[in-house]
């Protein structure tokens, strides 16, 4: 089925005897990529090829495998087969933490510290000076919003100021590519808006984005998009190629036309 | 292992608990109360424990005196008023009657001819009578009947020795080697110091690092480069921190309110109670690395202490558990504790002596350390 596929722009030429895939401006390069929790299959063989600075969208309903593809991608999860390269180097590699930054589903903040400390942390760990602390503060508190709610107890915020302060902790150490499950999810339309512009001002500063999430009006942002439906990926490219390689109008009913496809394949 | 990360670590639990008041208070207030319920409770000795008396005793007048004494009353007299009460009656019957209804936990009846008797067989241990304390017990509890004995015979040594019978067999225990004048509660406090100590760190820590999973920042944590060495060494050294804070708090309490024995260094008291609550913390990361949520954690709770509480020799001696259990008290890591502390505490040891324990609850620390940063890392895909 997916070789049946329209002509692929990702997936060029051929490089599996090259792992060096960042030679090949790949960020992200997975190679049958497969997790399997029991008999369950999150992930089906996913090949995928992340272009360096780039807004790489994973699309797929709930339940499709995004999650655990970011997971594997993190070192988060072993693979049950398969491999994943990122900037160059085979996953898990400790040498990579200080490049990418995550941002999980969950918000995973310490509720019972401030927000200015829940930052701090993050930079601490990542080996950040005080001072350089303190001004990527200022910026990211500036980003989500938050400047007012800096001494606030995470605890106190609401559910999308918690979701913004996670997404200011994955990038405290600028990281050069950046892992975000469900980045904009509770957030309303407004911030949602000035969310995807710091992403394409980060994508200029030479960031790489690989981001999940289920709205589909949403992907029209991303450079690239993957749609994963049950653990395979049923198609790739740029969101306008794949609406026209389905004859749809949108990506909504051009998922539902490749999920009928894979369906019948 | 970078310092720095380590440190960010520990100083991320203490800005916590800044916010969490609750959790401070009760952190430090809880041993004290620990120890304060215990210490009362345990006052150690049994004490104001009701017993009839019937004395037919007629006396004897032992010469050269010119007056008829009775050695009846000399053991009365030389009874510990605190330990027995005596309430008189004229009958055996009556007597019992009272330790029936449950008034009087026994009954002692000194026969008519009791000190002459007793004189008699003292200066001719060949005559053929045989003189007799008759004591009726309520042994429903043993600890309260097997006072009333002790007392009496404690009693009747003073007594004759006091009225120069001579007793045909004496067993001087008064020479104390260790711990002379300890009273129960001396020998229970130091014990019942390692029990509270061991299962305040540990819940403290058990809880503590469950909801660094259950949050989901144990997998943000994963994805920076904090190792999970540095992880466990941070909780460790934070927990430490506060053990060691409790430790003190716990040494001041029964000292100063139970006023407690304290015959060896109370440094090396102190040591040994602080490298117990390490250890303890040790084994709550270990479980707690172990568990995936609150509920799971829970469930390590009575599966840890009850054996700690049973094999260590906390409330009873390992001399009263089963030979064949005996070997199992050494895998529980408590039971050093308590002989360290007791050791120090009531023997007067120093450091040449318990440095065996120390050096076992150190070694119980390092492998809980291990094993905890084994758990984190196999968790890892």
């Amino acid at each position: 089925m997916l070789d049946a596929a329209p002509a692929d722009i990702i997936l060029g030429g051929d490089n599996r005897e090259v792992p060096d895939s960042i030679r090949n401006g790949y960020a992200v390069e997975t190679r049958n990529l497969t997790k399997r929790f029991g008999h369950f299959t999150a992930l089906d063989n996913l090949d995928l090829k992340i272009e360096a600075h780039a807004v790489h969208g994973l699309l797929g309903p709930n339940g499709a495998g995004k999650t655990t593809a970011i997971k594997l991608l993190c070192g988060l999860l072993k693979p049950t087969a398969g491999e994943a390269y990122i900037l160059g180097k085979k996953v898990p590699d400790r040498s990579l933490l200080p490049q990418i930054g995550y941002m999980p589903q969950e918000t995973a903040l310490y509720l019972d510290l401030t927000v200015h400390h829940n930052l701090s942390l993050y930079g601490e760990l990542y080996g950040l000076t005080r001072k350089r602390i303190a001004e990527r503060e200022k910026d990211l508190l500036r980003f989500i919003a938050l400047e007012k709610w800096r001494d606030s107890l995470v605890a106190n915020l609401s559910g999308g100021m918690k979701h913004r302060v996670s997404l200011a902790c994955s990038m405290i150490h600028e990281p050069k590519l950046l892992f975000l499950d469900e980045p904009t999810v509770g957030v309303d339309p407004e911030l949602r808006a000035s969310f995807w512009e710091y992403f394409n001002g980060l994508q200029k500063a030479g960031v790489t984005i690989v981001l999940t999430t289920h709205y589909m009006d949403e992907a029209q942002h991303c450079d690239k998009i993957g749609l994963i439906r049950r653990g395979r990926l049923i198609a790739d490219g740029t969101p306008g190629d794949i609406v026209k390689r389905t004859n749809t109008t949108n990506l909504e009913d051009a998922f539902l036309a490749l999920a009928g496809h894979q369906a019948e394949a | 292992m970078s310092i720095r990360r380590t440190l960010s670590i520990t100083r991320r639990i203490f800005r916590g608990l800044r916010h969490d008041w609750r959790a401070l208070f009760m952190m430090f207030l809880t041993p004290i109360i620990g120890v304060t319920v215990f210490g009362v409770a345990f006052s150690g000795d049994v004490s104001h424990v009701q017993v009839v008396v019937v004395n037919q005793d007629e006396g004897y007048q032992i010469p050269p005196a010119t007056v008829a004494v009775s050695l009846a009353d000399a053991i009365i007299a030389n009874c510990d008023a605190d330990v027995l009460r005596f309430a008189y009656v004229a009958t055996e019957e009556e007597g019992l009657d009272r330790v029936k209804s449950g008034k009087a936990y026994g009954l002692i009846i000194f026969p008519s001819n009791f000190t002459s008797e007793v004189y008699a067989k003292g200066l001719d241990p060949t005559l053929p009578i045989n003189p007799k304390i008759r004591v009726a017990l309520d042994k429903s509890n043993v600890t309260v009947a097997n006072t009333i004995t002790k007392a009496v015979s404690e009693a009747m040594l003073k007594a004759s020795e006091s009225m120069g019978i001579e007793s045909p067999l004496v067993i001087d225990a008064d020479n104390a080697v260790y711990a002379e004048g300890a009273s129960f509660r001396d020998f229970f406090l130091p014990g019942n110091i390692g029990f509270i100590m061991f299962m305040l760190t540990f819940i403290l820590t058990l809880l503590a690092f469950v909801s660094e999973r259950t949050s989901g920042s144990l997998q943000r944590l994963h994805v920076t480069p904090l190792t999970d060495s540095e992880l466990v060494m941070g909780y460790a050294l934070a927990f430490s921190i506060i053990a060691v804070i409790q430790t003190a708090i716990v040494l001041v309490t029964i000292t100063v309110i139970f006023n407690t024995m304290m015959a060896g260094n109370v440094w090396l008291a102190f040591v040994v109670i602080a490298v117990l609550s390490i250890m303890s913390l040790s084994l709550g990361i270990l479980c707690s690395s172990l568990a995936r949520a609150e509920a799971q954690a829970i469930q390590f709770l009575p599966l840890v202490a009850m054996p700690c509480f049973l094999l260590s020799g906390i409330f009873w001696p390992i001399e009263a558990i089963p030979v064949y259990l005996r070997p199992l008290s050494y895998a529980v890591p408590p039971t050093y504790a308590v002989n360290a502390t007791r050791s120090v505490m009531l023997r007067g040891w120093g450091l040449e002596h318990v440095w065996v324990e120390l050096v076992a609850m150190v070694a119980f620390t390092v492998a809980f350390l291990v094993l905890s940063v084994w758990s984190l890392h196999r968790d890892r895909g």
